[in-house]
């Protein structure tokens, strides 16, 4: 028999009981829709991060300081004030290098009108933007003349700016940090998050002012890289510790006073560990469509049961075994690959839900689809093949005595 | 072709019920020619079922032969009987059998979907052999909607419409009132005037009087 004739009789058969090929379908239906729409939400989280982390800045290195150690006690982490500007510029003139900022930082009382806020004041350079992947909204980012003047400039991140009453309007005017006069330059463009600390609430000013008012001294906290391409990363990693090791005078062994953070390891391993959460997700949401193949096993048992009669009519006029258990496999094929056409439409539309909800966006991959299609498909044909080899093996004559 | 449609030889069917065997038909030797109209008579438990399932090729003989239009059925597998039966053989039942919530125009162009005929060509063969039964107005209705005597002429046009070279009736008239009865026996007999070879089987000794040759079972064996 050919395909079409199957998927039609199966079709008129399933349309005489509506409600319960609806019901049967319904199982794999909500199987389907949970497989694809909680693997949406694995690869949205996991792309929310990730675009996330790439906010931070392209091919990102930062070196920080690293522990002080007085005599045999190690200190924590940062607590080796190491790092000069001296060491920011030599990092700059390696190859491979694009820009490079320094960083001092503080805390400052900031007051604009009759608005204040307290917020994070970043000591820096004209690199800072480019570093760390910032646009400027309204008027200008640092500029090295005002870092050589050690001018009472300042730019405003975007929340700061919302905080303090500050709109395009007030590029020009002055605020106070910590007491002093500084004129608002420019206000960058909002990021959006990234975890708990928000890289809108800031105000970067040129880092020679910060050493003259709040952070005396020539110690950075941070020395922010953007390497020129990612496959220099590792390169380019290398050649600053080789670099700040000799300026450091740090013995070959010794222990490096400085640690080097590198984007590309972190998005790795976030990357790694969403991928295995997608794939959990994925894992149970199947055991539900397992569940709902297993209906389909049980309703079409059922079905063999109540048709057996009509097994036989269709054995004495001709049908032969393998017509039989080809009709009975394609009803639940048909079953299955409905429920799995229709849980892809409902699971499609809740991922796209939860995707605008959670603000990472609907992300569609046409593969997950097609491999609840394929599931489906294959459901259909281990569950369905035992009932349609019962309906095939019936007995013509037992079938047409059934009662 | 050499011989008659239907020719068996020695036929026997035991039936091995594990501590005990039934002999259902015993050393039945029996030829149909064509355009015979046969009847075979008998009571209950007589064996004529199982002569019914044997000439239908339903089930196979444990001993001696048969041949149903030159071939020898021993010799085929469970495929080939059912080609077989879809080639050679209508059915018509006591209970009609015709199949549940399907319309009177698919029940009869059922046989011939298991012969790879196309929906086209199904329909429209299915419609005259219905038209030829007069039920050409009654095409879309569903058993439940027939009467008994109607539900037993889709049956027939079921039977028919592969042109088969045997119709095979089970108590064709056995759940029939008595005008419905007579007009199927009417059809038959007009359908074996035309040509058709016809092997019926019944208990009833007036049904089986209209039948141009008899044979009588009696205990899984032939009576004159």
């Amino acid at each position: 028999m050919r395909a079409t004739e199957l998927v039609r009789l199966a079709l008129s058969r399933l349309g005489s009981s509506r409600l319960r090929a609806a019901l049967t379908m319904l199982g794999v239906i909500i199987g389907v829709a949970s497989v694809v729409s909680l693997v949406a939400v694995g690869q949205g989280a996991t792309s929310g991060i990730t675009k996330q982390l790439q906010g931070l800045g392209t091919n990102l290195l930062t070196v920080n300081p690293g522990a002080t150690t007085t005599g045999f006690t190690r200190g924590a982490a940062g607590s080796a004030n190491t790092l000069t500007i001296e060491d920011a510029q030599a990092i700059a003139a390696l190859d491979g290098v694009a820009a490079v900022e320094p960083e001092i930082s503080t805390s400052q009382f900031v007051v604009a009108g009759t608005e204040n806020t307290t917020t994070s004041i970043i000591g820096t350079t004209s690199g800072y933007t480019t570093v760390r992947n910032f646009d400027v909204w309204q008027g200008a980012t640092l500029n090295q003349a005002a870092v050589d003047a050690r001018l009472h400039e300042a730019v405003l991140g975007a929340t700061t700016a919302d905080d303090l009453g500050l709109t395009a309007s007030s590029i020009g005017s002055t605020i106070t940090i910590g007491g002093l006069p500084f004129r608002v330059v420019g206000i960058l463009q909002a990021k959006g998050s990234t975890g708990p600390v928000s890289q809108d609430d800031q105000i970067l000013v040129p880092y020679t002012t910060v050493q003259d008012e709040f952070v005396p001294g020539d110690k950075l906290r941070t020395i922010g890289i953007s390497v020129a391409s990612a496959g220099q990363i590792d390169t380019v990693k290398a050649e600053i510790t080789t670099l700040l090791e000799t300026r450091h005078d740090i013995a070959i062994g010794g222990t490096d006073d400085f640690t080097i953070a590198d984007q590309a390891q972190l998005l790795t391993t976030v990357g790694g560990v969403s991928d295995l959460l997608t794939l959990l997700l994925a894992g149970i949401a199947s055991i539900s469509l397992l569940v709902g193949g297993i209906g389909i096993m049980n309703i079409m048992l059922v079905s063999v049961r109540e048709r057996t009669r009509e097994i036989g009519i269709r054995k004495a006029v001709g049908a032969r075994g393998r017509d039989i258990l080809a009709q009975f496999l394609v009803e639940a094929l048909v079953l299955s690959v409905l429920g799995g056409i229709f849980g892809i439409i409902l699971g499609v539309a809740v991922s796209y839900l939860i995707g605008s909800l959670a603000g990472w966006g609907f992300v569609f991959s046409p593969v997950t689809p097609l491999v609840a299609v394929l599931f489906s498909l294959l459901v259909g044909v281990v569950f369905g093949v035992w009932p349609a080899r019962q309906a095939a093996r019936l007995d013509p004559i037992v079938a047409l005595r059934y009662e | 072709m050499s011989g008659a449609l239907i020719e068996l030889h020695d036929v026997s069917r035991i039936y091995d019920l594990g501590h005990v065997q039934v002999a259902a038909l015993q050393g039945v030797d029996l030829e149909v020619e064509e355009g015979e109209f046969l009847a075979i008579v008998g009571p209950s438990g007589s064996g004529k079922s199982t002569m019914m399932n044997i000439l239908g090729c339903l089930d196979r003989p444990t001993g001696g032969t048969y041949s149903l239009a030159g071939t020898p059925i021993a010799e085929l597998d469970d495929d080939g009987l059912a080609r077989l039966r879809s080639r050679t053989i209508g059915f018509v039942f006591q209970s009609y059998n015709l199949l549940p919530r399907t319309s009177a125009l698919e029940n009869v162009a059922t046989p011939l979907l298991y012969q790879g005929v196309s929906r086209k060509d199904r329909l429209a063969r299915a419609q005259v052999a219905l038209e030829r039964l007069g039920l050409g107005d009654r095409i879309s209705h569903i058993p439940t909607e027939l009467s008994g005597g109607q539900q037993q002429r889709v049956a027939i046009a079921r039977a028919l419409v592969t042109e088969p070279a045997l119709l095979l009736a089970d108590e064709p008239t056995g759940n029939l009132d008595s005008a419905s009865g007579a007009e199927v026996m009417t059809l038959l007999t007009q359908l074996n005037a035309a040509g058709r070879t016809i092997v019926m089987i019944t208990h009833d000794a007036e049904v089986a009087s209209r039948a141009r040759r008899q044979v009588h079972v009696r205990d899984g064996r032939l009576v004159a």
